[in-house]
């Protein structure tokens, strides 16, 4: 037992194990939720952009070979479809303007997607294990971001800034564990639930739903407009499956997400969102 | 020389990890370099030091992602642990002895995350995605292990990475 006692390996078994579950318990603590652990991000930030480069580079000139008759088919109905989109675009104009005149003339204000700053970001590089969902951008402090904003790309919303550098910033995605995202039914606006992660970045699950929704198969749910974080009106996935909750008070449902997680590569991050601060009790 | 590769390996594999590997995931899941280099070094490092490097390289991966600091740690420095007892009673120099300790170590290493998870998410959602992510990673990293075993043990044995002789 003495033995035991006097060996240097037990103790250093011991002291490595203290020191892990005290980093773990004060990480649990929530007290470094939020707080930069940038050096590392500072240390990569260069290599990322490094290397999204030459991929990204290297994909588009292989593809030029491999996909030459495609591209080509592509170009020309994209063509097509500008054509028909130039047309449609010059009537939305018309509504706009309209639109416009009359908010102004009822003084009406309403926080819309459109009337956001956006700024464009690259993916630098993505989370390196698989329990946490997120991306690094090649935007930072310096280009104004912040701590917060949220992140969409064209087909929907994708996450938020967690953690911000000079040069970089992460995106937690909304596929993570740790994500939630208050969502409404798109068709009748009516139906609420809570969007959550649960890192697979090919489905999503909504909970709380009331059991006297008409939600379906197919149906596109949005972000809500009570909401905190997230300007409302957002894509966030197709309904996939609805199933009741056990208590068959609530009904659950599979979302496909809007967005290809394993596929992005340029997001817009929302510069002039300013969430709404709920009054401390 | 041998420090010092030791601590450029972590560095270099979590690069790897967060753009090319990210890249190129099967099923959604990556492969775990940082893991496979603590394994190698519980096979082939010396015993008494593998919990230190598990918990030096599972921190850094914490201090990187700046969330939940000490899962990782904690995680690799047992899983480093458990795997060093083996180092006395295996044939080494066998390949296939390389990959099944990086497949019983990434089901470890993973068994450990998610329970220690239970601190910080108040329940895990077990479900289908979630094991066949842990399959798919252990699949991934067992592959990997193959080509990289040859190298690391030749390293450890005949290379950069050989321990010098106490006289």
């Amino acid at each position: 037992m003495f033995k035991l006692l006097r060996s240097k390996f037990l103790w250093l078994i011991l002291l490595i194990l203290l020191s892990a579950v005290g980093l773990m318990i004060f990480g649990a603590s929530g007290y470094t939720e939020g707080k930069n652990f940038g050096p590392l991000q500072v240390v990569y930030a260069p290599l990322h952009r490094a290397a999204a480069g030459i991929t990204n580079g290297f994909n588009n000139f292989a593809s030029i070979f491999s996909n030459k008759k495609a591209l080509q088919a592509q170009v020309a109905q994209m063509q097509q479809q500008l054509d028909a989109l130039q047309m449609e675009n010059q009537s939305l104009k018309e509504y706009k303007s309209e639109a416009e005149r009359l908010q102004k003339l009822l003084a009406f204000r309403d926080t819309n997607i459109s009337t956001m700053q956006l700024q464009a970001a690259h993916v630098i590089a993505r989370s390196p294990n698989n329990w946490y969902k997120n991306v690094s951008i090649d935007r930072g402090s310096q280009d104004g971001m912040a701590k917060g904003m949220p992140v969409i790309c064209p087909e929907g919303l994708v996450g938020r800034v967690t953690y911000v550098t000079a040069h970089s910033a992460q995106v937690t995605l909304i596929t993570d564990r740790e994500i939630a995202v208050g969502a409404i039914l798109e068709k009748d606006r009516e139906t609420n639930g809570i969007v959550e992660g649960f890192g697979n970045n090919t489905e999503l699950r909504m909970q709380n739903i009331p059991f006297y929704s008409q939600i379906q198969v197919y149906d596109v749910i949005v972000t809500s407009d009570l909401s905190q974080t997230y300007p409302k009106g957002i894509p966030i996935g197709t309904v996939t499956e609805v199933v009741k909750e056990p208590g068959g008070l609530l009904l659950k449902a599979s979302l496909k997400p809007a967005v290809d997680f394993d596929r992005l590569e340029e997001v817009l991050v929302i510069m002039s969102y300013h969430p709404q601060q709920i009054p401390q009790q | 020389m041998r420090w010092l590769l030791h601590i450029l390996l972590p560095i270099l594999a979590i690069f790897l990890q967060s753009t090319f590997f990210s890249s190129y995931s099967i099923k959604g899941a990556v492969p775990d370099l940082l893991l496979l280099l603590v394994i190698f070094f519980s096979l082939l490092g010396p015993r008494k030091q593998a919990p230190l490097y598990g918990f030096c390289c599972g921190l850094f991966e914490d201090l990187y992602m700046g969330r939940f600091i000490g899962l990782n740690a904690i995680s690799k420095a047992i899983t480093a642990f458990l795997l060093s007892h083996l180092q006395q009673n295996v044939f080494k120099e066998n390949i296939l002895v390389g990959m099944m300790a990086v497949f019983i170590g990434t089901v470890l290493n993973s068994g450990m995350v998610l329970l220690l998870s239970l601190f910080k998410f108040n329940g895990i959602h077990w479900d289908d995605s979630l094991f066949m992510t842990i399959i798919f990673q252990t699949l991934y990293n067992a592959l990997l292990s193959g080509p990289l075993y040859i190298w690391y043990y030749n390293s450890s044995h005949y290379g950069v990475l050989r321990e010098t002789e106490v006289r």
